[in-house]
C-alpha cells in the first residue's frame, strides 16, 4: 500500500506542477500582453486583452492587432513602442477590411511566428514588405497596363509636362511655382479607378486663358497651363488609366506585359496552353515546393525569383527555357506573380476592375501594337522580334527580319497569328482559340512592321503562278535544301516548309524571293547569289524547287 | 402560557432541524457512517453504485504491480481524460466544413488553454489506444481469458473496437489535410468488398462496399454529411457505447471472481500482513435466502477471506494513483508536443502520403496490395481469432502466470524470433522485388486479392501455430505463439508505415530522402 500511495503523492505533484507552469504559459507569457502592457494611450495605459476586426462582410476575422493595437478601431492614439504605431493612410482602412486580406498570414493566429505566416502548415504567410503590393491582386486585376517602355513613356509626358506641379501622385508632387500654396489640383493617385471627365484638356485651357486673361495677379493657373500635342494627352491617359494607388504592381504588370508569359501560360482566361495556368499562381504553398537548389529563406518570392533564373533546376520537366532576365526584371516578375491570386469574397466586394475583366472583356494591357507583342509574342520570339533559341527546342523565327517581312502581305501575317502554324509551337490566336482580338492582331502587324522597318512590296502576281519541273525540283531541293529543313521538308535546323498552314498561305513569290535573296540574320541564305561553298540557282531552278515544295500540299505532312 | 410554549418547542424544533440539515445530508447520502473503520468503508463500497463496480475486498495479488502492471485502469483513466477535455473542446467546436478548421484555430489561439486542452485530448486518445493493446496483450499473457473470464474477453475485444472507432471518428474533426485525407483512405478501405463484387462484376446489383461508405460518409465524398456523421458518432453513440461496455467490464470482474491469479497465490503470497483484518464477524444475522446463486459450494460464513484486503483504502491508493500518473504522462506529453493541424482541407491537393492515424497504418500497409484483405479480410481473421481464444483454450495450467501455460517464456521468446522474422522477411521481399503486380500488370485482382504479403504473412503465422499445438500438444500452445506472431507482425507493419513509407508509398529509409515535388 506504500508504494501505491508514494505513486499516487508524487503523481498528483507533478500533475500540479504542470497544471501550474500551463496556468503561468496561459497568462503571463503571451507575447501580446507584454506588448499590449507598454501601450498607452489619453487615459493611461491600456487594458490588455485580446483583440481583433472582425469583418462579417468578408467573412474574415484579424488577430494581428492584438499587436499591432492602433490599426484597430478607435485605438490609433496608442502609443508606446513601435509595433504599437499606427499604419500608414490607405484606401483600405484595416480596422475595416483587416490585414491578412491584402497581406496575407495567418489572422487567426496570436503569436507572431504563426500569425506571420512562415510556419509549416500554413499555406499562404504574409508578403514580404517589398512584395506587399501582391496582395492587392487578392481582389483587384490593374487594367490597361502598358508593356515597360510605353509606361515609361506615359511617366515621363505626364512628368515632362510638369503635371506634377500641380497634382499630387502617390506622395510625389502637388507643390505648386512660383509662390502660392501647393496641391492646386486633385491628388490623382487613384484616378485610374475613380476615373475623369474625358474633356479635362479643354477645362484647362479654358481656365488658363481666363488667368492669363486677367494679367493681374500671380494665381496659380497663369502660365501654368499650356497646349498639350495630341501624342502626349494619349500618353498621359495612359498613364492616368495605371494609377490605381499601386505603383509597384504596376510596374511589375508592365515588365510582365514585355516579356511575353502570356505566349505560353493563361491568366484569367487569356494566354497560351503550353505551360500551366498562373491566374492562382501567387496562391503557391511554400510548404508544397522544391527549395533544395533555392538559396536563401525558404520563400515564395525566393522560390520565384530561382525559378525564373533557372526554370529546370526546380520544376522537373518544366519546358520554360531559362529568359535570361535581369535581377531587377526577376523582382518585378516575382512581384507579379505574387499578386496572381484570387481571393473568395462575396460578390459586393468584387471591385469594379475585376469584374470588368471578369465579366465585360475588358483588357488587362493596352491594345496599342507593341503592348501586345510584348504580352504574347515576345516570349517567343523576343521583344524585338529578333526570335530566340533556346537549347533542346526548335529554333523561334525571327519575325521582325526585314527581308522576311518585305515578303510578306499582312493577310499572310494575320493568317498566321489567327491560325497558328500546325505541328509547331505557334498556337492559334484567332479570337476563339487564343483570344486575341482582330483589331488587336492588326496593331500586332503594325508593330513588326514598324520593327522591321519595312512595308510589304506589293505582288502584282497571283499566290500561285510558278509551273516548274518537279522531278528537277526534287532532285535540287534534297541537294540544296534537305540539310536544313529535312528530306521531307518536315524541318530541321530550319522552319519546316511541309507545314499545311504555310503551304496554303504563302505565295509562290513569297518562296521564289526568299529562296533567292535569302533571309538576313538567319542561316537562309539566298541561293541566287554567287558562292564559293554552294551550288547558285537560277530562277527556273528555284521555280523548280517551289513547284515541288507545292507538291507537298493538300498531303499528308 | 401554554401556547407560545408549544411554539417555542414547535420553532426550536424547526431550527435545530435547520441547523442539523447539512449534516443529516450527508448521512442520508453515505449510509453507514463515515469511513473510517474498514467495517463502515466496507460499506460505504458496498452502498454506493459506482463504487459497487469494486468488490469490498481486493486480493493481496491483484494489488501487486505485476499482475496488471495497471493497465486496464490506466485506459479507463485515459478515457477520463478524454471525456473531460472533449467536453470542454465541444464548447468551441463546430461540426461543419471550413468553420471547424478555423474554430480548431480558435481553441489553439484564443481559447484559454484551449492548446493545452486539445494537446491533453490528443494525447490521452494516443495513450488510450496504447494502453488497451497493453491490456488485452496482459490478459492474454496471464490466460486472464480463460474460464470464468471468457465472456470479458469478448467485452474487452468490444472495448477495443469502440476505442479505434472513438479515435478514428476524432481523426475528421479538424477538418484539415490530415483529417480529409485519412478519412478518405479509411472510407476507401471500407468500400473495398468491391475489390470481389468487382471482380466477380456483381457490383451492379450487390454492393456492400459501396454502402458501408455510403452509411460512413453519408454522400459520395468526405464533405459536411461526413463531418456531422463523424462528430455524432465521436461525441455520442461511441462514447456511450465504450461507457456502457466499460461498466460490464469493470462489474464482471467482480462477478468473475476478481482479477486472474493463480491457483497457488496464496501459498505464494505467504502470510497476510498485519493489517489485513477481517471485516466479518462470527455472529451473521443473516438468512442468506439468495445463498443459491452465489458462486462456490458454500458461503464463506464467519470466514474472513484470506489474503484480501479492503478494497478501500488499498486497492482505491492503486487506482487513483495510476489514474494521476496517466494524467502526469497526458500532460507532459501535451505541454511539450501541440497536436497536428495542417492546411485546410482541399479535396483538389491530394496528401502524399495520404496516411491514416498510426494505429492504422499497419493495416495500410497490406492496403497497398489488397485493400479488401488488408481493410477487411485480416482484421475480421484476426477479430474472429482473438474472440475464439477463450473457447479453443479449456486448460488450466499456468493461469495468472505472466507466459503461464505449456512452452511459456521459451516459446514466447521463440514466436517473437518468428512473428518479427516472417514480417520483416516479407516485408523486406516486398520492397525489394515487388509484388504480383509489378511483375504482371494483368493479373487478375482476385488473385492479389487471395495471395499478397497480408494473407501469406496470416498463413504462416497460423502453420506455426498449429506447428506448436501438436509439438505442444496444448491449443495454449498454439495461441500464445499466434497471438505473439500477430503482435510482432502488427509492430513492425505499423513500425514500416509510420517511419519508412514516403510518397507513393514508396519505402525511404527517411522522410529527408522523400523526393522534392
Amino acid at each position: 500500500m506504500k508504494k501505491n500511495k508514494h505513486l499516487l503523492l508524487g503523481s498528483s505533484i507533478g500533475c500540479l506542477v504542470l497544471l501550474l507552469m500551463a496556468a503561468i504559459e496561459e497568462n503571463f507569457r503571451k507575447q501580446w500582453r507584454g506588448i499590449q502592457a507598454a501601450g498607452q494611450n489619453d487615459d493611461g495605459p491600456i487594458s490588455v486583452q485580446l483583440r481583433q476586426i472582425v469583418n462579417p462582410g468578408l467573412r474574415h476575422s484579424d488577430r494581428c492587432i492584438s499587436c499591432h493595437v492602433s490599426m484597430g478601431a478607435g485605438d490609433a492614439n496608442v502609443t508606446g513602442a513601435r509595433i504599437l504605431r499606427t499604419h500608414r493612410p490607405v484606401v483600405h482602412d484595416p480596422a475595416e477590411y483587416g490585414c491578412t486580406i491584402c497581406h496575407a498570414g495567418q489572422g487567426l493566429a496570436t503569436e507572431k511566428e504563426d500569425a506571420h505566416g512562415d510556419v509549416q502548415f500554413w499555406p499562404s504567410p504574409m508578403f514580404p514588405a517589398r512584395y506587399a503590393y501582391a496582395g492587392c491582386g487578392a481582389c483587384h486585376t490593374p487594367l490597361d497596363v502598358p508593356n515597360r517602355d510605353l509606361l515609361g513613356r506615359a511617366k515621363g509626358a505626364f512628368e515632362r509636362l510638369d503635371c506634377l506641379a500641380c497634382h499630387r501622385v502617390d506622395g510625389r508632387g502637388g507643390t505648386i511655382r512660383p509662390g502660392g500654396g501647393g496641391m492646386e489640383g486633385p491628388d490623382l493617385s487613384r484616378i485610374g479607378i475613380a476615373g475623369y471627365k474625358t474633356d479635362w484638356y479643354e477645362k484647362h485651357l479654358e481656365l488658363s486663358r481666363k488667368a492669363e486673361a486677367k494679367a493681374a495677379g500671380n494665381g496659380p493657373w497663369k502660365n501654368s497651363f499650356a497646349a498639350v500635342s495630341e501624342a502626349d494627352r494619349r500618353l498621359v491617359a495612359t498613364y492616368l488609366a495605371t494609377l490605381v494607388s499601386a505603383p509597384r504592381l504596376i510596374e511589375a504588370k508592365a515588365v510582365f506585359h514585355s516579356t511575353g508569359c502570356l505566349g505560353c501560360h493563361k491568366v484569367s482566361g487569356a494566354g497560351g496552353d503550353e505551360g500551366p495556368e498562373l491566374t492562382r499562381a501567387g496562391e503557391k504553398d511554400p510548404g508544397q515546393l522544391n527549395f533544395v537548389p533555392v538559396p536563401g529563406k525558404a520563400t515564395l518570392d525566393n522560390w520565384l525569383a530561382e525559378h525564373f533564373r533557372s526554370p529546370g533546376s526546380l520544376v522537373a520537366e518544366s519546358k520554360m527555357p531559362a529568359l535570361g532576365l535581369s535581377e531587377a526584371d526577376i523582382d518585378k516578375l516575382t512581384l507579379y506573380v505574387m499578386s496572381l491570386r484570387r481571393m473568395d469574397v462575396p460578390a459586393s466586394y468584387v471591385p469594379r476592375d475585376r469584374m470588368n475583366a471578369a465579366r465585360f472583356g475588358a483588357r488587362e494591357f493596352t491594345t496599342d501594337g507593341a503592348t501586345v507583342y510584348g504580352v504574347f509574342c515576345a516570349g517567343c520570339h523576343g521583344l524585338e522580334g529578333q526570335g530566340r533559341r533556346a537549347p533542346g527546342m526548335a529554333a523561334f523565327p525571327s519575325i521582325a527580319n526585314s527581308d522576311f517581312l518585305s515578303r510578306v502581305e499582312d493577310e499572310f501575317l494575320a493568317n498566321t497569328i489567327r491560325s497558328g502554324r500546325p505541328g509547331r509551337r505557334m498556337p492559334p490566336w484567332g479570337e476563339k482559340e487564343g483570344g486575341l482580338r482582330p483589331e488587336e492582331i492588326q496593331a500586332v502587324i503594325r508593330h513588326l512592321r514598324s520593327l522591321g522597318g519595312v512595308e510589304a512590296r506589293p505582288d502584282s502576281k497571283p499566290a500561285r503562278w510558278v509551273s516548274g519541273n518537279k522531278e528537277e525540283g526534287r532532285q535540287l531541293f534534297a541537294a540544296s535544301c534537305s540539310g536544313c529543313h529535312g528530306a521531307k521538308g518536315e524541318g530541321g535546323e530550319g522552319p519546316a516548309l511541309n507545314n499545311q498552314v504555310l503551304l496554303s498561305k504563302a505565295t509562290d513569290t513569297y518562296f521564289v524571293e526568299t529562296i533567292g535573296k535569302g533571309r538576313r540574320g538567319t542561316g537562309m541564305a539566298g541561293f541566287e547569289e554567287p558562292s564559293t561553298v554552294r551550288r547558285t540557282l537560277t530562277r527556273l531552278e528555284i521555280e523548280s524547287i517551289v513547284s515541288f515544295i507545292r507538291s507537298w500540299e493538300g498531303g499528308k505532312s | 402560557m401554554s401556547a407560545p410554549v408549544a411554539a417555542h418547542s414547535a420553532i426550536g424544533e424547526f431550527l435545530e432541524n435547520l441547523k442539523q440539515a447539512p449534516r443529516r445530508v450527508l448521512d442520508t447520502a453515505f449510509r453507514g457512517g463515515a469511513p473510517v473503520t474498514d467495517r463502515t468503508r466496507s460499506s460505504f463500497v458496498f452502498g454506493n453504485v459506482f463504487l459497487h463496480l469494486h468488490s469490498v475486498r481486493t486480493h493481496r495479488w491483484s494489488l501487486k504491480w505485476t499482475t496488471t502492471m495497471g493497465l486496464g485502469l490506466a485506459s479507463a483513466a485515459a478515457f477520463l481524460l478524454t471525456l473531460i477535455t472533449g467536453v470542454l473542446l465541444m464548447f468551441y467546436y463546430k461540426p461543419y466544413p471550413d468553420v471547424a478548421y478555423d474554430s480548431i484555430k480558435d481553441i489553439h489561439f484564443v481559447v484559454p488553454t484551449g492548446r493545452f486542452m486539445r494537446n491533453i485530448h490528443r494525447w490521452a486518445a494516443n495513450v488510450m489506444v496504447i494502453t488497451v493493446i497493453l491490456h488485452m496483450a496482459r490478459a492474454f499473457y496471464t490466460g486472464a481469458y480463460r474460464r470464468p473470464r471468457e465472456f470479458n474477453w469478448l467485452i474487452g475485444m468490444g472495448l477495443l473496437v469502440t476505442t479505434l472507432g472513438l479515435s478514428f471518428s476524432g481523426y475528421l474533426l479538424p477538418w484539415d489535410q490530415l483529417a480529409y485525407w485519412a478519412i478518405t483512405i479509411g472510407t476507401n478501405i471500407a468500400q473495398s468488398p468491391r475489390e470481389i463484387t468487382d471482380a466477380l462484376g456483381i457490383t451492379e446489383y450487390f454492393d456492400p462496399g459501396g454502402l458501408q461508405r455510403l452509411i460512413l460518409l453519408g454522400s459520395d465524398t468526405v464533405g459536411a454529411e461526413a463531418l456531422i456523421r463523424f462528430y455524432l458518432w465521436h461525441v455520442m453513440i461511441l462514447p456511450l457505447v465504450l461507457a456502457a461496455l466499460a461498466a460490464v467490464h469493470f462489474w464482471r470482474i467482480r462477478k468473475d471472481g476478481g482479477l486472474v491469479r493463480p491457483s497457488d497465490a496464496d501459498k505464494r503470497l505467504g502470510a497476510p500482513t498485519a493489517d489485513t483484518q477481517p471485516v466479518f464477524t462470527n455472529a451473521p444475522a443473516k438468512t442468506y435466502q439468495l445463498a443459491a446463486i452465489v458462486k462456490g459450494r458454500t458461503a464463506a460464513v464467519g470466514k474472513g477471506p484470506e489474503n484480501t484486503v479492503p478494497s478501500m483504502p488499498h486497492l482505491f491508493y492503486a487506482e487513483l494513483g495510476v489514474l494521476m500518473l496517466t494524467s502526469l504522462i497526458c500532460l507532459a506529453l501535451a505541454l511539450v508536443s501541440d497536436a497536428p493541424l495542417k492546411e485546410l482541407a482541399n479535396p483538389n491537393v491530394p496528401e502524399n502520403p495520404a496516411k491514416a492515424p498510426w494505429y492504422f497504418l499497419g493495416l495500410q500497409e497490406l492496403v497497398a496490395f489488397s485493400a479488401f484483405m488488408g481493410g477487411i479480410g485480416i482484421p475480421t481473421i484476426v477479430l474472429i481469432g482473438l474472440g475464439l481464444i477463450p473457447y479453443l483454450d479449456r486448460e488450466s495450467k499456468g493461469t495468472g502466470d505472466w507466459f503461464g501455460g505449456p512452452g511459456g517464456w521459451p516459446l514466447v521468446k521463440q514466436a517473437v524470433g518468428v512473428g518479427l522474422g516472417a514480417s520483416i522477411l516479407i516485408e523486406a521481399f516486398v520492397i525489394n522485388f515487388g509484388w504480383l503486380r509489378e511483375w504482371s500488370p494483368s493479373i487478375p485482382q482476385l488473385v492479389v486479392t487471395a495471395v499478397n504479403p497480408g494473407t501469406l504473412l496470416t498463413l504462416a503465422y497460423g502453420v506455426y501455430s498449429v506447428h506448436l499445438v501438436r509439438r505442444y500438444q496444448s491449443a495454449r500452445a498454439g495461441a500464445l505463439g499466434l497471438f505473439t506472431c500477430f503482435l510482432c507482425g502488427f509492430t513492425v507493419l505499423t513500425v514500416i508505415g509510420t517511419y519508412f513509407r514516403g510518397p507513393n508509398w514508396v519505402f525511404y529509409w527517411s522522410p529527408a530522402d522523400w523526393p522534392k515535388h
